[in-house]
């Protein structure tokens, strides 16, 4: 007897499921409807959540200043903690709905690195967000996604920049990242960086602990007993917290300088020494003076009245990705003589777009990957604000610290000379 | 009978008339397809009771054979592609199987668990090789030579995939009807008794496992020319648990049944995750009680309702 597929609940469930197919008109629409991917369960939504939240700020107060030229945002949020399958799917379903218009997407680099292809194929115009992989543009052009928010060799170059101005004696590096790709790629650029500009540094130890991991005890031995100048670490969320917690008390932060590349964002949940060197994987800082001028304190203010603390980096790099969509389409809107844009004039606008967001200058390259500035500082406190922020800032030159587009970006760290350090802004120069 | 091959042919055209009228679900069925291709692989191992907890690697390995021909060795041909990869896990599942089928019950399952995470854990790890934990893309391979777009490419591969539904549906079904396919049966009910018959048990179970990572091979590699990208966590244990939920969610009492469960499963899944992004994993849990409460011979028992018969000989309890 041959048994195959049942129809009653394939229909009743296909039924469930209602889009239709029509083609996207380009009047002015209603509300410009745009997905959002970020981590809303599992651990990374320590990033996501942020995210998420940001993003609700920021469109409330675009919808409020009168929308994007008279059209309000709308956003649907999907999640990425259901796995690259899922992500896929969604974003694939979204773009399919003739409602939406652009998507953020996404948080991690997986993910980004599968949408990218797919944001080609349906010509949907998309903002990767968060992830900063170098590996992303590297060897494939994807004329639909842009990405605004910074490059992995600019990011984790400008600590290792940072330290060795800071502690020019440095002679032995430790590096504790998380093990998956951010973690190995960051070892990787950090190792890189130091041959080119101080060769005689020895790596002392390199331990990837697991993504979660709820103890750190052997590496905060291991850290201890390889006596290391300085720690280099990008752990982040409740990984970065949980080792703080369990390093503090042995006392490996008076023996050597830390260095949390995403330490900004959990300066406020932990205790975290002074001294210590963090930053916000571009210039999301939103205190600096910089983003002091552009909004970024207005947008402060709102996130800290809706959710009763201050925003985090992840935060400002979502409202970014909104405000770089905005200027987007007030650019194609001025070009196409304030009309509504079809998708590819509103990718022709943004292209080679410079624009201010509210942190900083952002310029795309002809790669669509953003120039950003790189705002690396130390924990300490100043009177009259409440909490750790950042002192002893700099804000390196986006362009400076970016490898040449189409050179290979490992290739073009080992060119580089100790010559490049000096010629860098040096820590406090940014106040 | 008539009835039930006029379901099953009515079934297999809504599946193909689906897409047409709403065109994401394309995806959404192709994926649902490969799965069930790799839930059916477990179902074959659940009628000999035998849990694997591991399967996802053998889905894991065909999609990264997919990819590595497509991204390291320059073979882009749609068919090798697929062929290539079906028989590197089918390979993987043999070398694997000749130690694993020696054991049973929670052992098995152990033991597939222990073999996936080393499998997880190497592509997460070779960095150089597996592209770690970004994972690797997989270029539109050609078909025959014509280089199509994307969106040509996963309307074919949709196609494809509906066709070896019913093809290697058929196979696997005229296999369950074999002797070798009945010792399966056998190893559940009474395996020292069948080895008294002089039918080896190591044998009949090594070739169904071999099979079953074939089938979870054709599924990883439909998965991977699908989705583009392929990423570890496809091995992940998590995932192997999909894989034995989806058997056991559809029923492993007839072919249909993984294919049933993996529609039904992703189905839910896009529908909680498009209305509530916050809450889809609750709405899933709950729509798999409601399965498993009311319907305790999976989904298949609907079928086997709605064609109004109902063949519980020559099969396990579960």
């Amino acid at each position: 007897m041959a048994h195959r597929t049942s129809i009653k609940t394939l229909l009743a469930a296909t039924a469930l499921v209602t889009s239709a197919s029509v083609a996207v008109a380009q009047d002015k629409p209603a509300s410009l409807d745009v997905g959002v991917f970020t981590f809303m369960s599992g651990p990374a939504a320590a990033y996501g959540m942020p995210g998420r939240q940001g993003a609700e700020v920021v469109i409330d107060m675009i919808n409020a200043a009168g929308g994007i030229d008279g059209v309000p945002i709308s956003a649907t949020f999907v999640d990425e903690g259901q796995g690259a399958e899922g992500v896929i799917s969604e974003y694939r379903r979204l773009a399919e709905e003739p409602e939406t218009d652009f998507m953020i997407a996404a948080l991690s680099s997986g993910n980004c690195l599968a949408l990218a292809p797919i944001a080609d194929q349906m010509e949907m115009p998309t903002v990767g967000w968060n992830c900063d992989s170098h590996q992303l543009f590297a060897d494939a052009e994807h004329p639909y996604f842009f990405r605004p928010n910074g490059n992995t060799i600019a990011e984790f170059m400008a600590y290792v920049i940072y330290f060795l101005d800071n502690n020019p004696d440095v002679e032995r590096v430790a590096i504790i990242n998380p093990d998956y790709s951010f973690g190995h790629d960051a070892a990787e650029i950090v190792k890189a960086s130091l041959a080119a500009f101080k060769p005689e540094v020895e790596i002392v130890a390199e331990l990837f602990p697991k993504l979660g991991s709820s103890t750190y005890q052997t590496e905060v031995s291991r850290l201890s007993a390889a006596r290391p100048d300085v720690i280099f670490s990008n752990l982040w969320g409740g990984d970065l917290e949980n080792f703080v917690r369990q390093a503090a008390p042995r006392g490996l932060f008076r023996q050597s300088q830390a260095v949390f590349a995403l330490g900004e964002s959990s300066m406020n949940n932990v205790d975290m020494p002074e001294g210590v060197i963090v930053g916000v994987l571009g210039d999301g800082w939103w205190r600096s003076p910089d983003a002091a001028e552009l909004g970024a304190p207005e947008f402060a203010e709102a996130y800290q009245t809706k959710f009763e603390k201050a925003p985090v980096f992840p935060a400002m790099k979502m409202a970014n990705a909104f405000m770089v969509m905005k200027a987007g389409y007030e650019k194609a809107i001025e070009a196409n003589g304030g009309a509504w844009p079809t998708d590819e004039q509103l990718t022709a606008a943004m292209e080679g777009m410079t624009i201010d967001t509210l942190t900083g200058s952002m310029t795309f390259r002809a790669d669509n990957d953003g120039i950003v500035d790189q705002v690396v500082g130390m924990v300490g406190s100043v009177e009259g604000i409440e909490g750790p922020v950042l002192t002893n800032m700099v804000r390196y030159d986006g362009d400076a610290v970016l490898p040449p587009e189409g050179e290979d970006p490992m290739a073009w760290i080992a060119s580089l000379t100790p010559d490049f350090i000096a010629a860098m802004p040096k820590p406090g120069s940014y106040e | 009978m008539n009835r039930t091959l006029t379901l099953s042919g009515v079934a297999l055209i809504i599946l193909a008339l689906a897409p047409q009228i709403f065109p994401f679900l394309q995806f959404t069925l192709t994926i649902a397809i490969a799965k069930g291709f790799a839930a059916l692989g477990v179902a074959l191992l659940l009628r000999a009771g035998l849990i694997s907890l591991g399967h996802a690697m053998y889905y894991a390995i065909g999609a990264y054979a997919a990819a590595f021909m497509a991204q390291k060795l320059g073979i882009t041909d749609f068919a090798v592609i697929m062929i290539a990869a079906t028989v590197i896990s089918a390979f993987f599942g043999l070398v694997f199987g000749l130690f694993l089928v020696r054991y049973r019950a929670i052992f098995f399952a152990m033991l597939n668990l222990a073999v996936s995470m080393v499998i997880y854990s190497l592509a997460s790890k070779l960095y150089g090789i597996t592209g770690g934990t970004d994972g690797l893309r997989v270029a539109v391979p050609t078909i025959f030579g014509m280089e199509l777009s994307k969106d040509a490419f996963d309307g074919v591969l949709y196609y494809v995939s509906i066709v070896l539904v019913v093809a290697l549906g058929y196979l696997i079904h005229r296999y369950l009807k074999s002797p070798l396919g009945n010792a399966l049966s056998a190893v559940h009910s009474n395996e020292v008794r069948l080895e008294y018959l002089g039918v080896s048990a190591w044998s009949s179970l090594l070739t169904a496992y071999t099979i079953s990572a074939a089938l979870a091979g054709v599924g990883g590699a439909i998965a991977a020319l699908s989705i583009g990208h392929v990423l570890p966590e496809y091995a992940f244990w998590t995932e192997s648990g999909h894989l034995v939920l989806t058997a056991v969610l559809g029923g492993i009492a007839g072919i249909a049944g993984p294919f049933l469960g993996s529609v039904f499963l992703e189905l839910i899944h896009t529908i909680a995750v498009g209305f509530a992004a916050e809450a889809w994993n609750m709405i899933v849990g709950v729509a798999l009680l409601v399965v498993i409460f009311f319907l305790p011979r999976g989904l298949f028992g609907l079928f086997e309702r709605l064609s109004g018969q109902k063949a519980t000989d020559g099969e396990p309890k579960l």
